[in-house]
């Protein structure tokens, strides 16, 4: 097993940790409206933190592209 | 002359700044009349000031100092600490975990555990914390005397005890809002020193682009986010499996001090976004702590540095112009001060609510809690005073804290997951899963496994143990769990028959 890990190039982990970014996104952007915006004064566009949340996933996954 | 008059500019700032961060205690103290005030501002936190005192309370002068010889020495895979480490688990945090903290009015983590669990869940966790952030503050206070007295050159017991003034009076006096909005200057103050070193260490490279090009040719694998499965400190798997998946969603889902904030927030909005606003200057952490170290890397002459963990202050020392020195030290006390005093403040509600109100007096007044909870902040003071000189004698005390986090944080965070999603947990699974997922760590850790690794076994142990228990034991009657499990109105009955019975007219 051990052997086996070592064998994977690190190009996977990089495929690894960025797929999970993306299920990530997946499951954010699939949050009801209803359930984001609970709480908040009012249902301005800014305040939709899905878009807070894509946005901070966007940033990672370049950060992981680049290095 | 021009050294001495540095030195008073150095002084100077210094000052200003303990000034200052005092001044808010008084400020804060007439605000304070409840234990709602004192522990959780007065439940009126907006979502701006909740982010950066996370931030400011997450960041301490250790992290500078570790992450800067971290980075000096296995390159920008410390930012993981940052990113994969931190990132994710915020956003989760936010979504799903703090609404149930924030809807339930609940004051602590362990206490929302007891509410979903059983009482002995709530006592283990509440234990557990409540000794690892006293232990904290005797590390942090030991901390900020060697680093006054290291650049001001006072000795170590009088920097001990003007921190100790400082800190404890506006934590006393202003409880939860006086620590908030200090962190909120605080991480300012970071934010500006970690900017000042970042622009004269690009400046005496020539340009970030000349800079990374020098590193990249000099120390290619310094630029790599992943290493490999080898490496002693940041193996690869280690930091997706232990790190991103269970110590860092630990700490951002259980860790007293941070949720602290978001339990203060004046909706439950605030509270969410407060969590997600925090994430985005957490990804510049490590313009604070990576580039100093890079900076060391580069700069620093052969032989110059023997330990890691000199690559900052020789970087402050040595490469800094005076006054942007001063401002970066502030900076340093500034993370420290934020540290210490959401410790403190936490420690003490800790002890309050889920020691001392539930089982030493449980019928007093809210007044009575309140000064409680101000003495015992005073107590941990003193104690931590106390305790930080017993700190010298453990040379590897940052990762001996690292250690003692990992026993506890992969089965707290398996219980809280399970708490939360699954309804068919009970409360023996999570007083099982808890207990002897913690004992399976210290088991694992004694063994000589690497903590990343201790994390992610106890953390899988503890959800087994709790699944495996939950099925042999009855499910948890229904009107328990309401409001405390996600999703479960989906799947309560009653419910479910009261919502068709309307839609039927």
């Amino acid at each position: 097993m051990g052997e086996f890990l070592r064998s994977i190039p690190l190009f996977w982990a990089k495929v690894l940790s960025i797929s999970l970014y993306l299920l990530l996104a997946l499951w954010v952007i699939t949050r009801p409206r209803e359930f984001i915006y609970r709480g908040a004064p009012d249902r301005k566009g800014w305040r939709d933190l899905r878009w807070w949340a894509m946005l901070l996933i966007g940033i990672q996954i370049f950060l992981y592209l680049i290095f | 002359m021009k050294e001495v008059l540095a030195q008073h500019i150095d002084l100077f700032l210094i000052v200003v700044y303990l000034l200052a961060i005092f001044l808010f205690g008084v400020l804060f103290r007439e605000y304070v009349t409840s234990t709602e005030d004192y522990f959780l501002a007065g439940r009126a936190l907006p979502w701006w000031v909740i982010g950066m005192s996370i931030i400011g309370t997450n960041i301490g002068a250790y992290d500078y100092v570790g992450a800067a010889g971290g980075a000096y020495r296995f390159g920008i895979a410390q930012a993981n600490y940052e990113w994969l480490g931190a990132i994710p688990a915020m956003i989760v945090s936010a979504l799903i975990i703090i609404p149930y903290y924030w809807k339930n009015k609940v004051y602590t983590v362990p206490e929302y555990l007891g509410k979903r669990y059983k009482e002995g869940v709530r006592v283990i966790e509440a234990v557990i914390y409540g000794l690892f952030l006293v232990m904290l503050l005797g590390i942090f206070f030991w901390a900020s005397g060697i680093m006054l007295h290291t650049y001001l050159g006072w000795s170590i017991g009088f920097s001990i005890v003007i921190t100790a003034i400082v800190v404890g009076f506006y934590t006393i006096s202003g409880g939860l809002a006086a620590v908030a909005i200090t962190d909120v200057v605080q991480l300012g103050i970071m934010f500006v020193g970690g900017f000042a070193v970042a622009g004269v260490g690009f400046a005496k490279a020539g340009g970030v682009a000349k800079f990374f090009q020098a590193l990249k040719a000099s120390h290619p694998q310094h630029l790599k986010v992943f290493l490999p499965l080898n490496n002693p400190a940041y193996p690869w798997l280690g930091m997706i499996l232990g790190l991103g998946l269970v110590l860092s969603p630990a700490w951002w889902c259980a860790n007293q001090s941070i949720i602290q904030r978001a339990l203060g927030a004046r909706s439950q909005w605030d509270a969410r976004a407060g969590m997600m606003f925090a994430a985005f200057p957490k990804t510049l952490i490590p313009l604070l702590v990576v580039l100093p170290g890079f900076f060391a890397l580069m700069f620093a002459p052969s032989g110059a540095i023997n330990n890691p963990d000199q690559a900052l202050p020789w970087v402050v020392k040595n490469f800094l112009p005076p006054g942007i020195r001063g401002l970066v030290f502030v900076a340093f006390i500034a993370a420290l001060h934020s540290s210490v005093d959401s410790t403190l403040n936490s420690a003490a509600t800790l002890w309050t609510k889920d020691i001392y109100q539930k089982y030493i007096k449980k019928d007093g007044s809210d007044r009575h809690y309140l000064i409680m909870g101000r003495i015992l902040t005073f107590a941990f003071i003193v104690f931590g005073v106390a305790f930080a000189p017993f700190t010298q004698k453990f040379p590897g005390i940052y990762v001996a804290m690292q250690t003692l986090l990992s026993f506890f944080q992969g089965p707290t965070l398996a219980t809280l997951l399970l708490g939360v999603l699954w309804w068919r947990s009970t409360g023996w699974g999570g007083f099982w899963g808890l207990s002897l997922g913690v004992v399976i760590a210290v088991v694992l850790s004694a063994a000589g496994v690497n903590f990343l690794y201790v994390a992610w076994w106890s953390f899988v142990a503890s959800l087994l143990i709790n699944v495996v228990v939950s099925y042999l034991t009855p499910p948890e009657p229904p009107e328990k769990l309401r409001g405390l499990v996600y999703g479960f109105l989906e799947k309560d009955q009653e419910f479910k028959r009261a919502v068709e019975e309307r839609l039927n007219g």
